[in-house]
């Protein structure tokens, strides 16, 4: 279970999260909503602690990381108990894609070689890219590359995975292959948090949706209440604007 | 005029005698400046409290004179230096013993280190920053990230300057004629002054200087394609 309290953080004078509480079940796959500067990037990059907090608790399984008192060694737990998935993938340039996933269990979970390199390639082969083992990110398209990037996430065994618009890089027609794959670990019962852009797909594949507006979580709840039938004047406006229909009948 | 061919010949095998002198000097002056360059630039980049001031002082201070000032700083102060610490401690130890060639990887360290921060730094920014943070997403710790993910790239991205920078040095290395060190010019000098056929001598040098310019250059291009096996298509890409 993640639990986040009070969360807040600045850029300078500008606050961009204004005490968010948010708790998310385990297997549960919440999806973020919300219009481009809402915060709800910064929030999910708090989780991991890419962005520090300035105030606020944050709690992953059975460690809870108060953000104005820490130690590193806190932090460094609190980033192995989740992993993210970049809008812009962030493969490890230097490193084939099989070399990109068993990085993280040789590394950091001191995997022996050949167990890592098992459980990659096993993970490799589950997100279609069985034949692409050796293919460095530049040889990859962006559709691929992302896919390793999930597999990448998803050989930490982390309690939590992380989506910071997957998709949103990628070139229209290679969408729908990323999407199937976060699909299909969805229904695994891997507990995600996904900042998407994708309506549909949030519909169809959270079940717990999560509306974000300056910096506050305006609205929240099972994603049939929130697209059908929003409380909140800001997200029916929202969804107004952003629904496939209105944007595709000009 | 008239080229004594014959005189260049035997110039240029005499020559070849003092090459491991001038490689030892740019070997030893690249790699120390590696290590310092390293620390230095890693220091600055990531704003080392204290330190990233001492840091920034050294860069523009041995980058604001010339080569030949630190040999000669080294030569004449080290002595001094060492000698009074000998005695406070009561130790044998005199300055005397250093060899020559000592002030010259001493000073040359010092010199290559500073320029070297740079072709460091330069590499280091041109790694992208979502690189680091992938490495921390995925639990790594900050020596963890360096070591595996930034440095790597890092390095791949300064072989270009780094040639540059060694070329630089064996070519600098000729400076340490002043200090009593037979190199390659030095060498040349000596030969010459048996017949004056100087210029002869020093035409056998420059031929050896670019050989081994030529060396590096190729070298330089093999390490290259090897470490940048993951850029396909260069800029393109």
């Amino acid at each position: 279970m993640i639990k986040l309290k009070q969360i807040r953080k600045s850029f300078g004078r500008t606050e961009v999260l204004k005490g968010i509480d948010l708790t998310v079940n385990k297997g549960q796959v919440v999806a973020i909503l919300g219009p481009s500067g809402s915060g709800k990037t910064t929030l999910l990059r708090c989780i991991n602690y890419l962005e520090k907090p300035g105030d606020g608790q944050i709690s992953i399984g059975d460690l809870t990381v108060d953000c104005k008192r820490h130690s590193k060694k806190d932090i460094h737990a609190l980033r192995q108990k989740s992993a993210m998935v970049f809008q812009q993938y962030h493969l490890f340039r230097h490193k084939t894609a099989l070399e990109n996933v068993m990085e993280g269990l040789v590394v950091v979970k001191k995997q022996p070689k050949e167990e890592a390199r098992a459980r990659s390639i096993e993970l490799l082969e589950k997100v279609g890219l069985g034949n692409k083992l050796h293919a460095y990110p530049s040889e990859l398209s962006g559709g691929q590359q992302q896919r390793v990037g999930i597999a990448r996430a998803l050989a930490l065994n982390p309690e939590v995975i992380l989506f910071d618009e997957p998709t949103s890089a990628l070139d229209p027609e290679l969408v729908g292959e990323v999407l199937a794959v976060i699909r299909k670990i969805a229904k695994e019962g891997i507990t995600m948090i996904i900042v998407t852009h994708e309506m549909g797909f949030a519909q169809d594949v959270a079940n717990h949706v999560v509306f974000m507006d300056g910096g506050v979580i305006v609205e929240e709840g099972r994603p049939n209440e929130i697209f059908t039938s929003p409380k909140e004047e800001r997200t029916k406006q929202f969804l107004k604007r952003i629904t496939p229909e209105s944007v595709y009948s000009i | 005029m008239k080229l004594d061919f014959h005189f260049i010949w035997t110039a240029f095998l005499q020559l070849l005698t003092a090459v491991p002198t001038a490689l030892a000097m740019t070997g030893v002056s690249v790699f120390s400046g590696l290590l310092i360059g390293t620390a230095v630039a890693v220091i600055r980049l990531y704003k080392v409290p204290v330190l990233h001031r001492a840091a920034a002082a050294y860069v523009t201070f041995i980058r604001g004179t010339p080569m030949l000032t630190h040999l000669l700083l080294i030569y004449f102060g080290l002595p001094m230096l060492v000698d009074a610490i000998a005695e406070g401690l009561g130790l044998p130890f005199r300055s005397v013993s250093i060899p020559m060639i000592g002030f010259a990887y001493i000073a040359f360290s010092i010199t290559a280190g500073a320029y070297m921060s740079e072709v460091v730094r330069s590499g280091l920014l041109a790694v992208n920053r979502g690189q680091l943070e992938a490495a921390y997403s995925i639990g790594m710790s900050t020596p963890q990230a360096m070591r595996r993910i930034i440095l790597p790239q890092a390095f791949a991205a300064s072989l270009p300057n780094l040639s540059n920078m060694v070329i630089g040095m064996l070519h600098g290395s000729t400076l340490a004629f002043t200090v009593s060190v037979v190199e390659i010019n030095a060498k040349a000098q000596i030969v010459a002054t048996t017949n004056w056929k100087f210029f002869e001598a020093y035409l056998a040098a420059a031929v050896i200087f670019w050989g081994l310019t030529f060396i590096i250059e190729r070298l330089t291009a093999l390490a290259e394609k090897r470490f940048n096996l993951y850029n396909r298509g260069g800029v393109s890409s």
